[in-house]
């Protein structure tokens, strides 16, 4: 493809003038990738904070005034490395595995 | 490899249930990147070396992996051949597909607000409706429950609110503002106090009324 070719291809399926003007095409672009680039970084928060509101939501069931944070602390004191993803899948498949590792942590 | 055997060999002989948080780190072949950096006496609690026969049954330790020949030996015990083609638990967080969030299936609660203090009960009814209590919690998908609240106007509040609680809201005219206390609103239209209180707590603009 030419080089042209290539950058209205990107932005074909865009909508209106955005697809069709060519100095418009390339504005769009740069700014299409820019979000790319910077929701890349996003998506990392935007998961690791799904899965802490998961985490958080289920630990607050174990007991009074048993939290998240309390669950992370007591993680870090007895140096188990599992990270937020790995809590959260356990949550969601299999929760009695939960409670056993909670129940393990807090002694 | 050697650093791999090594840290299961002592997990695995500690017989206890508990270990099995330090186990599930060390299953996934792609995560042995890990072991280097394991306090692995810190983890394990000493034990003499068990025989394969352990007191845990089988069932309980739900292990999935996509690719048992990356599993060694000792330990394929623990994944069931079944899950290996079901979904990547592993590699993909969870979402709900069309059916977890059906609304005839959803739970209904029903609360009775006689004597219980406005804010308190409102907050823990916007939670429930939210979904925030459960762990498939999704923002983008209505997962919460229903409440129905009995005995709205017998809803209890603390110091002078009765008399002092202004209640607002504006026609969108110029000196439209309408102003009403507590006590009036309880008068006119009991539900509203708590329809009021509870919206304030869930996120505006959006399909969770």
């Amino acid at each position: 493809l030419v080089d042209v070719e290539k950058n209205s291809l990107f932005a074909s399926s865009f909508r209106g003038a955005h697809s069709r003007l060519t100095r418009t095409i390339t504005q769009q672009r740069i700014r299409a990738l820019v979000s790319a680039h910077q929701d890349r970084d996003m998506k990392k928060r935007d998961f690791c904070h799904l899965w802490i509101t998961r985490i958080n939501a289920i630990i607050r069931g174990v007991g009074v005034s048993y939290s998240y944070s309390r669950l992370i602390r007591n993680l870090y004191n007895k140096q188990l490395l599992l990270n937020h993803k790995i809590l959260a899948q356990i949550i969601i498949s299999n929760r009695n595995c939960l409670y056993m590792i909670s129940n393990e942590i807090r002694k | 490899m050697a650093i791999l055997c090594a840290s299961t060999s002592t997990i695995f002989s500690s017989s206890e249930r508990t270990s099995f948080g330090s186990l599930k780190k060390t299953i996934p072949s792609n995560q042995s990147s890990f072991l280097g950096f394991f306090p692995v006496a810190a983890l394990s609690k000493p034990g003499s070396v068990l025989p394969t026969t352990l007191s845990f049954s089988k069932r309980d330790f739900r292990v999935c992996c996509q690719d048992l020949s990356l599993v060694p030996e000792n330990q394929r015990w623990m994944f069931e051949e079944s899950e290996a083609d079901g979904p990547d638990i592993w590699n993909n967080t969870w979402y709900p597909k069309a059916k977890d969030h059906i609304n005839t299936e959803k739970t209904w609660y029903v609360v009775d607000a006689t004597d219980k203090i406005l804010g308190r009960l409102a907050s823990t009814i916007a939670v429930h409706i939210r979904g925030k209590n459960l762990a498939t919690y999704t923002p983008s998908v209505d997962m919460g429950a229903f409440v129905i609240v009995v005995n709205a106007e017998k809803v209890a509040v603390s110091g002078k609110k009765r008399t002092q609680k202004l209640y607002r809201r504006h026609s969108g005219r110029p000196g439209g503002m309408k102003v009403e206390t507590f006590n009036q609103l309880q008068q006119r239209i009991p539900e509203r106090i708590i329809e009021h209180a509870v919206r304030g707590m869930l996120p505006k603009g959006r399909s969770i009324v």
